[in-house]
């Protein structure tokens, strides 16, 4: 059964270089190595040419061991299907040098100027036994005193030691936590306050408490049956709003869940959040994901999904298209501490350094994977600890503290964009709330811990402290402002609660860019079965 | 010689004894050649690595796609890729290995002729690959991923599966990763054993929001691949690595597509419809071959060419004609892809049926090394259900 034609080496239409050809050719190993095979039973033969002198310097090249293949190189290169080609699969390797002298002669200059002697080949003798006083000998290794003392392995670019010692991971006294303000909004090094405009800092404020307001109220709806499911940030604010004020707004966002205060801080408005919340017709996701899946093409603020990391090497590939395109654009990507454990974080960090992408890595580090406390989430110290070990640059700041937070980003992004290098921020803080409607928190941690960080250590009281410090804020101001930011968030509620939801149509919508027959035809099912069984759906909480 | 005798004289008692379908098995698996040919201390020929299951048949030279080149199916890979690059300014490839050339030559030259920043390796990490893949789609370039191996394309499936397919449709349109294609060589090699042979295209046609696409030849891969890198939906595309070197025929030099979803009846027939993709098109096309010859039964043949979504009406129209239904693939029998076919067949073809839908495909076992001769489903398996078929 014969085989379509093998291509020949020449065929190829694309630029193969001339060493990837040589590469190609079949390994020529065995030809002039060794002697003669035996057959048993006959008489052994002596070395080819007999003669003592000369044998002994043949025998030096006999005993050069052949090459070796590759390990490789059967895999990558399946072999001809057909039995006509005798060789092996071809080998990547390269071998000799590509020695230009026959493999029957000898391949040491000596050998060579004896065996030329005696074939009367004067001038060859003469030049060779010339070349071998020059030379050494090609069997010995050659000798280069100046690389002795240090390694030389391509893998890693250190000096030698000859004590045997283990590195200590150091998570006693770990990477310092930088700061701006103490605990009570007093800026510790003047030379480190940002000095931004009060109208900022304002907004800083209000950004994170109608958060904190539309959390209340969202959370409260859903306990009511209102809303499915909800997921709170209280706590978290300053890190999602000190990064936020830190970026441009063309920055691309890749967020995890817990970072609405970025969109809140892109004044994202109050009617979406709540649209997608209640997945009505409004929702620019259409109804299809669960509450605080929010995305905005507008705003750069990629559409959250469940799988968590996920959007860490997404965040990457798109930080490298942004280079690719001088966009002089950052990408930041937020993810937890526990999200840091998955294979996805561990290949966009690697990823992200050996290829230069301009992306900030932001680990919000809050204490907490639903109940899993970060002693049970990692033992060394923390994630900041492990960018180095990618090549990262790494922070660890205090995510309570806004200034810190958007110190640490700013700098950040300056660097990541004008050195095409990824920066880790992991910002610590601690997550106050439950971490969603479907969990209890009082099960696997104390009220009290809880309450230490609810008063004594908020980002909101933080900033306040600060505000009022400044004199640019006070309790007169506080109340109407919590009163006005209630009510802009019970109209929203209110009117997100009155709109119908999408037409069930949009089901089926937008899996692919243009809708397949198959799917065009289950949604003509669905069509038909509705008609008939209509009364058994939620259709008038629906658009037409 | 004596070994021969002793050989021969086993092969004639078979024949007495009238067991030809275990004859027809020996011969298939090329036992046939041990058995005729006497052992010696070197060059054994029963030890010597099994010849092709198929002969790969070149399609006629396309007219209609101006000057033509011959290439082999990763050179027409190559040259697909060179058209994206050349025309897209966007497009990258990244992947294990690709740029020095790639495990299989098919990024040969592009890295010297791109830049490398076009055309680079990436950390051994399928994760991150189509991770990193489906960031740059969703700015909008285009994405040109390589996994190395199919076999190795599952630490990949959660980007797959729960990003790449839903992007779109969970953001509402806001997002896509319409611009990334992932490529892996495909199939078995004749020696790739577990983890060099798979073909998972089931566990993908099991999720909407992907395009999964297998060619037969180095034309139909570079149009195909082109569609797949233009289409505005991430696409699967598996090479059939066995084709790599072993197809040849006259490919445009030029870009062109060959539409997706779209499968091709590549010869008509009237009694029996034949379904595969990939490498098992050329088995197929013996099979009907061998029908024509030993049985005077005419068969249609039609390479799916896309696996999701598939073309059922292309499918479903000729069983209407045909009445019987083969399919075959390498995969395994359970949950292969030829169950989603033969179950929609049966849905929409029932009173057309003349015999059961017939399923030629690997068996239920991880693909092994040196049993791959029993194992594959090669033309005289496919025969044998065929005429059990005809016979029903």
């Amino acid at each position: 059964m014969a085989v379509g034609e093998n291509p020949s080496q020449s065929l190829s239409p694309v630029m193969d270089s001339p060493s990837l050809r040589e590469l190609q050719q079949p390994l020529l190993a065995g030809v002039g190595c060794g002697p003669p095979i035996q057959k048993p039973g006959e008489p052994q033969l002596g070395p080819p040419f007999g003669e003592t002198a000369f044998a002994e310097s043949l025998r030096g090249w006999q005993l050069l061991p052949p090459p070796l293949p590759t390990v490789s190189a059967g895999l990558g290169e399946p072999g001809p299907p057909d039995l006509e080609d005798a060789s092996s699969s071809d080998s990547d390797s390269d071998w000799d040098g590509g020695s230009l002298l026959s493999p029957l002669l000898p391949h040491d200059h000596l050998g060579l100027a004896v065996f030329s002697m005696l074939c009367c080949f004067w001038p060859v003798g003469i030049a060779a036994f010339c070349l071998a006083q020059k030379h050494p000998q090609r069997q010995e290794q050659q000798h280069f005193p100046s690389l002795d003392d240090k390694p030389q392995f391509p893998g890693a670019s250190a000096e030698f030691v000859d004590k045997l010692e283990f590195i200590q991971p150091n998570v006693i006294s770990g990477i310092p936590v930088y700061r701006v303000m103490d605990r009570q909004g007093q800026i510790i090094n003047p030379s480190e306050d940002p000095h931004l405009p009060q109208e900022t800092v304002l907004k800083f404020y209000k950004s994170m408490t109608l958060l904190n307001t539309m959390d209340r109220i969202l959370y409260e709806s859903q306990r009511q049956g209102r809303i499915s499911f909800y997921m709170t940030n209280y706590g978290e604010e300053g890190t999602h709003v000190g990064s936020a004020a830190a970026l441009d707004s063309t920055d691309l966002v890749f967020g995890q869940y817990r970072e609405a205060g970025v969109l809140m801080y892109r004044d994202y408005p109050l009617e979406l959040f709540m649209a997608q919340c209640y997945g009505n017709a409004s929702d620019l996701g259409k109804g299809r994901q669960m509450p605080v899946h929010y995305g905005c093409k507008e705003r750069h603020f990629v559409t959250i999904s469940s799988p968590l990391a996920t959007q860490i090497p997404q965040a990457v590939g798109a930080a490298y298209a942004a280079k690719r395109a001088n966009a002089n654009r950052v990408v930041i990507c937020y993810f937890g501490e526990g999200a840091a454990s998955e294979g996805d974080a561990h290949a966009g960090f690697n990823f992200a350094a050996t290829l230069e992408c301009p992306v900030i890595f932001f680990c919000r580090n809050n204490g907490y994977a639903i109940s899993t406390p970060t002693s049970e989430q990692y033992r060394g110290d923390g994630i900041a600890a492990r960018g180095p070990g990618y090549g990262i640059m790494s922070i660890r700041v205090d995510g309570n503290d806004v200034f810190a937070v958007y110190n640490a980003t700013k700098e950040a992004r300056r660097r990541a964009v004008a050195e095409n290098q990824p920066f880790l921020i992991e910002a610590m803080t601690y997550r106050i709330g439950h971490h969603s409607t479907s969990d209890d928190s009082s099960a696997y941690r104390s009220v009290d811990e809880v309450n230490y960080w609810d008063k004594q250590d908020h980002p909101i009281s933080r900033l306040r402290h600060y505000l009022q410090g400044r004199g640019w804020w006070d309790d007169e101001q506080e109340k109407a402002w919590r009163k006005q930011s209630r009510k802009k968030v019970m109209e929203a509620f209110e009117q997100a609660e009155r709109k119908p939801k999408p037409n069930p149509n949009l089901l089926f919508s937008d899996v692919y860019q243009e809708m397949p027959a198959q799917l065009r035809k289950q949604q003509e099912s669905l069509a038909r079965h509705l008609q008939a069984y209509g009364e058994h759906y939620p259709l008038d909480h629906f658009e037409k | 010689m004596a070994a021969f005798a002793a050989t021969a004289g086993r092969l004639l008692g078979l024949r007495a004894a009238g067991t030809e379908g275990r004859l027809l098995r020996l011969r298939g698996a090329g036992l046939q050649r041990a058995l005729l040919q006497p052992a010696s201390a070197t060059g054994d020929a029963a030890q010597r690595r099994q010849v092709a299951h198929f002969t790969f048949q070149p399609d006629p030279e396309p007219q209609e796609y101006g000057q033509t080149q011959k290439m082999n199916l990763f050179q027409a890979i190559t040259s697909a890729l060179d058209n994206s690059l050349a025309k897209d300014p966007t497009a990258v490839i990244f992947g294990e290995d690709v740029a020095f050339g790639g495990v299989f030559r098919c990024t040969v030259g592009l890295r010297d002729k791109y830049g490398k920043d076009r055309v680079f390796n990436t950390p051994l990490c399928e994760q991150g690959i189509v991770g990193f893949g489906i960031g740059i789609a969703v700015t909008g370039a285009t994405a040109i991923a390589e996994i190395q191996f199919a076999d190795y394309i599952f630490p990949a499936f959660d980007q797959i599966v729960n990003e790449a397919a839903k992007y779109r449709y969970r953001s509402g349109d806001l997002f896509n990763c319409g611009s990334l294609t992932i490529r892996a060589p495909w199939g078995c090699v004749g020696h790739g054993a577990l983890y060099h042979s798979q073909s998972p295209e089931a566990f993908f046609a099991h999720c909407p929001g992907i395009k999964v696409v297998v060619p037969r030849s180095p034309f139909q891969a570079k149009g195909l691949l082109l569609s797949c890198i233009e289409d505005k939906n991430p696409c699967i595309f598996f090479e059939p690595k066995i084709l790599y070197r072993a197809a040849v025929e006259q490919v445009p030099v030029e870009p062109y597509r060959i539409p997706l979803s779209q499968a091709e009846v590549i010869q008509e027939g009237s009694d029996v419809t034949l379904v595969a993709w990939g490498t098992q098109v050329h088995v197929m096309r013996e099979v009907a071959s061998m029908a024509q010859e030993k049985l005077g039964v005419s068969c249609e043949v039609i390479d799916l060419k896309t696996i999701l979504p598939w073309d059922m009406d292309t499918v479903c129209k000729s069983v209407i004609k045909t009445g019987r239904l083969l399919i075959s693939h390498e995969a395994p029998l359970t949950g292969g892809f030829a169950s989603e076919i033969s179950s929609t067949v049966q849905e929409e073809c029932f009173l057309n049926l003349e015999a059961p839908i017939s399923r030629v495909c690997g068996y239920d076992t991880p693909f092994p090394h040196i049993f791959e001769p029993f194992y594959i489903p090669d033309k005289w398996k496919c025969y044998d259900a065929l005429r059990k078929m005809i016979n029903y």
